[in-house]
């Protein structure tokens, strides 16, 4: 379970002489469940990532509480990053070690047994389809690859939570598709997923929940049926178009 | 600390099969030794070569044939200046003194009058400064001859002349006399100890940034610290090999450079390398702290390296400050870094007694300076702005 309340987030931007503030996040609250797939869907520059990087306890929210099954972010951090993978934003790999070099390394800074590692590399291997990736040098991957070898590695302990952000960037159709599957897998096993994109299609293939985020703000969320309904009618992106549009005029 | 060994391992093995940094460590390491071992030996060879010939050379010689006589008979090998001598030795390429005797020379010899010789020279080519000196001792021992022999023709004792006869004690021992450039030696010692691990600095600081590997990295379950820990244990063991395989070249050098006086200006045996690593090692954990606190701020490999060129360059040439100011024993050289590094190896080469303090006051700044850099490095990958933004 995660909730998120209230959540507000400003940064101090330098442009030219005078620093400006920035407002990030401005009032963001929602609740993804275990068992669910949670989507944060705004355009860019709506806050998501500023929030996923807050849930992922390396920033401080100025407002409003966080927490990662019912710890708070800012009061125990080490004990959300236990219990928790992301696939962030920046997903860089160590080039001159193999795939499984590099998940073996997270594996050892999360103090996974090297038993359980073996059977957890073959396990992501088998659901990510990566068997002849993982003994190469991760020099020159593609980013399909990387995004493997980077999920593999967020998800090498085996954490109740996820977060992605924007997990679908770059990849062909068929990375996509591995990716979908293996969210379906962990969401069947109990597992509570966040993800944020800006691509509508994606939103309604891959979530069971939507939030809708601009501005900072959240502006709706419930199953994709339910914010066609509650809008008055019309396709999911009519209903994006109407909600963050109508928050601009004001 | 846990999680510090994890990281220790992961950056080892990463280094390792960074070749090229390897490669570009490894030359530096093996060609130091050689290098000055080699430049000081020529030098030095250079130097007594001059000074044995006695090659005197005079402008115009014709108008001084009793000083070509007396300058023969006393061994030396008196040759012709060439015609464009006060180009060649403003340039250099002649490193000697140019006796000039006047046009009336011999003339004024007869009437027994006093005789002006010029000697010129150029000062600021260090090669011939002590062939300059021969020169001049040259010619005034031909004056002391000439008014003895002055003296006598009027009945005089010579001894009159002389009240006080001047009787040279050098304290200075062969070994320290020579030491005006051994400076050389400790110095080429301490850039391989400030350049040698650089690259594995840059690589595990901003290297994590440039790649994006960084965010993800800080969401594992692990205290910056020991991240910062971790790290810095790599780059200290690259170094410290760097700085011990340099120590070896210096010694196998040496042994093959067969220079007696150079071996004579310096001691570098067993004890000296030792004490040469004991003064290094710390500087070199200072230099890891200091490059990876200054790395951390490169949001690339390329703006690191602009970084801490700065604080390589102010490492290699402060330095040399107290050797140029000539500055010895004060009692700050021992508190700044480098520059007390070079004043406790240039003792050890020169074979001067060590005290305590000069091992144990630069080992405690570089101890204390290494962990004031590891504790701001730790502080400086919570701020978001180093976090999140990349090369």
């Amino acid at each position: 379970m995660i909730e998120v309340r209230a959540l507000g987030k400003t940064f101090l931007a330098r442009r030219g002489r005078k620093p400006t503030v920035l407002t990030a996040v401005d009032n963001v609250s929602f609740a993804a469940a275990d068992g669910q797939i949670t989507a944060l869907l705004g355009p860019n520059g709506a806050g998501k990532t500023t929030t996923l990087r807050i849930l992922a306890t390396l920033m401080q929210p100025d407002r409003g509480t966080a927490t990662v099954g019912g710890i708070d972010v800012t009061a125990d951090p080490m004990a959300v990053r236990a219990q928790l993978g992301v696939l962030s934003d920046a997903r860089g790999l160590y080039t001159r070690l193999t795939a499984r070099e590099n998940i073996a390394y997270y594996a050892g800074l999360r103090g996974v047994a090297t038993a359980d590692l073996t059977a957890r590399l073959e396990e992501m291997s088998a659901l990510l389809d990566m068997g002849d990736l993982l003994d190469r040098a991760t020099q020159g991957f593609s980013s399909g690859e990387r995004m493997k070898v980077a999920l593999a590695r967020a998800l090498i302990h085996d954490p109740q939570h996820l977060i992605l952000d924007e997990p679908t960037n770059g990849l062909d159709v068929m990375s996509t598709r591995a990716l979908r599957q293996l969210l379906a897998h962990l969401r069947s096993r109990g597992k509570c997923i966040v993800f944020s994109t800006h691509i509508m299609q994606e939103v309604e293939a891959l979530s069971d929940r939507i939030v809708i985020v601009a501005h900072g703000r959240t502006l709706a969320s419930g199953t994709s049926t339910e914010l066609r309904e509650s809008a008055g009618g019309g396709s999911l992106e009519d209903v994006f178009v109407r909600l963050t549009t109508a928050q601009v005029a004001p | 600390m846990k999680g510090a060994w994890t990281v220790f391992l992961k950056e080892l093995r990463d280094a390792v099969r960074d070749r090229r940094s390897w490669i570009i460590a490894l030359t530096l390491a093996m060609l130091a030794g050689p290098v000055v071992f080699v430049l000081m030996s020529n030098f030095i060879s250079g130097l007594e070569e001059r000074v044995a010939e006695r090659e005197v050379i005079i402008a115009s010689a014709e108008r001084a044939p009793t000083l070509v006589g007396f300058l023969q008979r006393a061994g030396a090998k008196v040759v012709d200046a060439p015609p464009d001598y006060l180009d060649r030795l403003r340039s250099g390429s002649l490193q000697n003194a140019v006796i000039r005797p006047p046009e009336d020379f011999e003339d004024r010899l007869a009437r027994g009058e006093t005789v002006e010789v010029e000697v010129v020279y150029d000062e600021s080519h260090d090669k011939a400064q002590p062939v300059v000196r021969t020169a001049m001792r040259m010619v005034e021992s031909f004056n002391r001859e000439l008014g003895t022999q002055r003296l006598l023709a009027r009945g005089v004792s010579p001894q009159l002349l002389a009240p006080v006869q001047l009787e040279p004690l050098n304290l200075a021992s062969t070994q320290a006399r020579g030491a005006q450039l051994l400076f050389i030696v400790p110095w080429a010692a301490l850039i391989v100890a400030v350049f040698g691990a650089l690259s594995v600095a840059i690589d595990v600081t901003a290297g994590e940034r440039e790649r994006g590997s960084l965010e993800p990295l800080l969401a594992n379950p692990v205290e910056a610290t020991a991240l910062v820990a971790g790290k810095w244990a790599v780059v200290m063991v690259y170094s410290t090999v760097i700085v011990v395989l340099t120590m070896f070249g210096f010694m196998v050098s040496m042994r093959f450079v067969n220079n007696e006086t150079l071996s004579a200006l310096m001691q570098l045996q067993w004890r000296e390398v030792a004490l040469f690593a004991a003064v290094l090692l710390p500087f070199a954990a200072l230099m890891a702290a200091l490059n990876m606190l200054a790395a951390t701020f490169g949001r690339s490999f390329k703006e690191a390296q602009t970084y801490v060129s700065y604080i390589a360059m102010a490492a290699q040439f402060s330095a040399l400050v107290p050797v140029f100011l000539t500055v010895r024993d004060a009692a700050w050289q021992l508190w700044v870094p480098s520059v007390a590094q070079l004043t406790v190896l240039m003792k050890v080469l020169r074979g001067e007694p060590l005290t305590a303090a000069h091992l144990l006051v630069p080992a405690a700044v570089c101890v204390a300076v290494t962990l004031a850099c590891l504790w701001l490095q730790a502080r400086l990958l919570r701020r978001e702005s180093i976090v999140f933004s990349r090369g």
